[in-house]
């Protein structure tokens, strides 16, 4: 059945509208052809002059904005897909393991002042959730291993209370900090939100996320081998070991950059490598790229909901994220036979 | 000369393109002002067209005069009644969006609404945005001058700050007499269920002061406490005033905490409500809130005053909202 080439030439079309489809709408009403000519003035260096306006709305604020989606609807996919091969189990994803807990707390602990600027501000931030989001999977991991198995009752507890514990960690910097006028900005963040994205901000997101999947296309076959259990991997000559712990260390690495950028968007990573088996299966040459894809579109239109759904207002767009994911979650638990294909 | 004229010729074009608007490019300035977070800002003059991004801001720019150069306020908007005309934008989280679509020379915020993190997005569109930051009831009325400056009605600007300190000063020679033992003990809360107070370095400790009283919670290290009913009971204010809007019932504090019924503010029903616009907006109408909260705590003293219209026809030159709807001098 499954025909990766044409659902993945189907999916980069699909992306390729998203993205002309969400930089058109926004609070601000602003004509199809405008929109377009900014976009074709840029790309294409096509036609004169362009209204300075609409320049700025659709090339510094929504073109950004969307790419910014692009980037973390993909990278938290992918990384959907390595913690749910790592674990052998379709219900991880990075928000339910407490990865992104760990991480907002790993920033607003740097955000907030109480951790020094190592290097330079832009690189310390995502240092920070990095480093907040591995200790945090590094306890669940530890905490849920049993011999060679991963128990995932006992995963999905130390991922509920990791999470728990770590928004705790978060609320208690943010209100212990002596700088009450950066709680909002705090809490906003927290939830997620892709508001006031700038053309500054997307490279240390892209390189995280381009090695992310640089790293799991690479992987694919030993990934495969993952699913099939780890001994008759080992049996093949992996270093299993080494690639469980690369995966960990790659999927706090991408997910707290994208969460010091963006905050904790939670579930993409769970819904959409999920659409995608059922498109073209398991085998991860496939999967990964296609999730990236697949990711990226689904975030792009999560957050144009998030901007257009209240009139004047903006919502954190992981609470529509939320909103979709928990259900689909819920039903996932409820199907007992569950297995991956 | 004609080199230079066609210099000068080639500039203004490229100014026109650069910034699209070419209306008064002859008497086109620039000016650098530093704002409140010690950040550098470029302003092109003239300035027309302004975004207020918090209701102080707004009322503060109505004070000195340059309230027609606002183009868009926040959605949370009240006052002036001026307001009601102009659009609406989201401050929380900032629609960066519909603010550059009303192309404005200057936009206006507050470190008490607006993350300072969001000057960096601002910057990127070429927006020059100006921080304002208000601790004292001077920074207040210094920020009237600073507006002023900023949106080049400084005369106005300055007879407005020069009236409402005369306001102060006067409502602070009829109340400095008071001796210490008369002024009763203030409690200001912004919350009535949860116990959100002010503490030190706010200008609501001047305010009281200046009606008449003392405020306790002036000597508190956290500069948003929230404090604990305990609190209350140990302190015993005589008087407690909330931000809660002129149709509070204050039996409802009592339901709330119970437990104060041993407190004098509520055993000598002394137990008041502002609208929280006079208490909270750091803006021209605080000299209002210092007036009815001098009513409140001195009602014998202040009882030949009991109408608002008598007060400001009689010490003041002119009532506040007079001023805040003033039109700008041309």
């Amino acid at each position: 059945m499954k025909r990766p080439w044409t659902t993945g030439l189907g999916l980069i079309g699909v992306l390729a509208c998203t993205v002309g489809v969400t930089v058109a709408f926004g609070s601000t009403a602003i004509e199809w052809g405008d929109v377009y000519r900014v976009l074709g003035h840029h790309l294409l260096g096509l036609g004169g002059s362009v209204n300075p306006v609409v320049d700025r709305i659709v090339w510094q604020l929504r073109l950004p904005r969307a790419l910014l989606a692009c980037l973390v609807g993909g990278g938290l996919s992918i990384i959907g897909v390595a913690m749910q091969t790592l674990v052998r189990n379709p219900l991880a994803e990075p928000y339910i393991l407490g990865i992104s807990s760990g991480a907002s707390a790993g920033a607003s602990f740097f955000y907030l002042g109480f951790l020094p600027p190592l290097i330079s501000k832009t690189l310390s931030m995502p240092i920070a959730a990095f480093l907040g989001g591995l200790a945090s999977i590094a306890i669940v991991y530890l905490v849920a291993r049993d011999g060679p198995r991963v128990s995932v009752a006992r995963l999905l507890l130390a991922g509920v209370a990791m999470s728990a514990l770590m928004a705790s960690l978060t609320s208690f910097v943010t209100f212990s900090s002596p700088e009450p006028d950066k709680l909002r900005a705090v809490l906003f963040w927290l939830l997620g939100s892709l508001s006031g994205t700038r053309w500054e901000q997307l490279p240390i997101p892209a390189l995280a996320t381009g090695l992310g999947l640089g790293t799991m296309v690479l992987l694919a076959r030993p990934l495969d081998a993952m699913l099939m259990g780890e001994e008759p991997a080992q049996s093949l000559g992996m270093p299993v070991e080494a690639l469980k712990r690369g995966l960990i260390v790659l999927a706090a690495l991408v997910t707290g950059t994208l969460v010091a950028v963006s905050g904790a968007i939670g579930f993409v990573g769970l819904i959409v490598p999920h659409a995608v088996r059922l498109l073209v299966g398991v085998p991860h040459r496939r999967l990964v790229p296609l999730s990236f894809l697949a990711g990226a579109i689904f975030l792009c239109w999560a957050d144009l909901a998030a901007r257009t759904i209240l009139p004047a207002q903006e919502l954190p767009v992981g609470i529509l994220t939320a909103l979709c994911g928990v259900p689909f979650f819920l039903v996932l638990l409820r199907r007992r036979n569950y297995h991956f294909g | 000369m004609i080199h230079r004229t066609v210099l000068e010729f080639s500039l203004l074009i490229g100014l026109v393109l650069a910034t699209g608007c070419g209306a008064s490019d002859a008497d086109r300035s620039d000016a650098t002002q530093t704002d409140d977070l010690d950040r550098t800002v470029r302003i092109e003059r003239p300035v027309e067209r302004v975004v207020s991004l918090a209701p102080n801001l707004t009322e503060l720019a109505y004070a000195a005069g340059g309230g027609s150069k606002l183009v868009a306020v926040t959605t949370a908007d009240d006052y002036p009644p001026a307001v009601d005309t102009l659009n609406r934008i989201s401050a929380l989280p900032v629609d960066f969006e519909a603010i550059t679509a009303k192309n404005p020379d200057l936009v206006l915020a507050t470190d008490q609404v607006n993350p300072p993190g969001d000057t960096k997005t601002f910057d990127s569109l070429d927006l020059p945005v100006y921080f304002f930051s208000f601790s004292s009831l001077s920074d207040v009325f210094e920020g009237i001058r600073t507006m002023g400056t900023l949106l080049g009605t400084e005369e106005v600007a300055a007879d407005s700050a020069r009236t409402l300190e005369r306001q102060i000063a006067s409502l602070r020679a009829r109340t400095e007499s008071i001796p210490p033992a008369e002024r009763p003990r203030v409690l200001v809360l912004i919350g009535d269920e949860t116990l959100y107070s002010f503490g030190q370095g706010s200008y609501i400790h001047t305010l009281v002061e200046v009606a008449g009283g003392r405020s306790i919670t002036d000597s508190l290290d956290a500069s948003a406490p929230t404090l604990s009913e305990e609190f209350v009971l140990t302190e015993k204010p005589d008087v407690i005033v909330g931000a809660w809007g002129a149709d509070y019932d204050p039996k409802r504090l009592l339901e709330l905490h119970p437990t104060w019924d041993v407190v004098p503010a509520l055993q000598n029903d002394r137990v008041y409500s502002l609208p929280a616009s006079l208490l909270l907006r750091p803006g021209p109408r605080l000299v209002e809130g210092a007036r009815r909260l001098a009513k409140r705590l001195h009602p014998d003293r202040f009882r030949t005053l009991s109408a608002d219209t008598s007060l400001a026809s009689r010490s003041v030159p002119e009532a506040p909202s007079s001023i805040a709807e003033r039109a700008p001098t041309p």
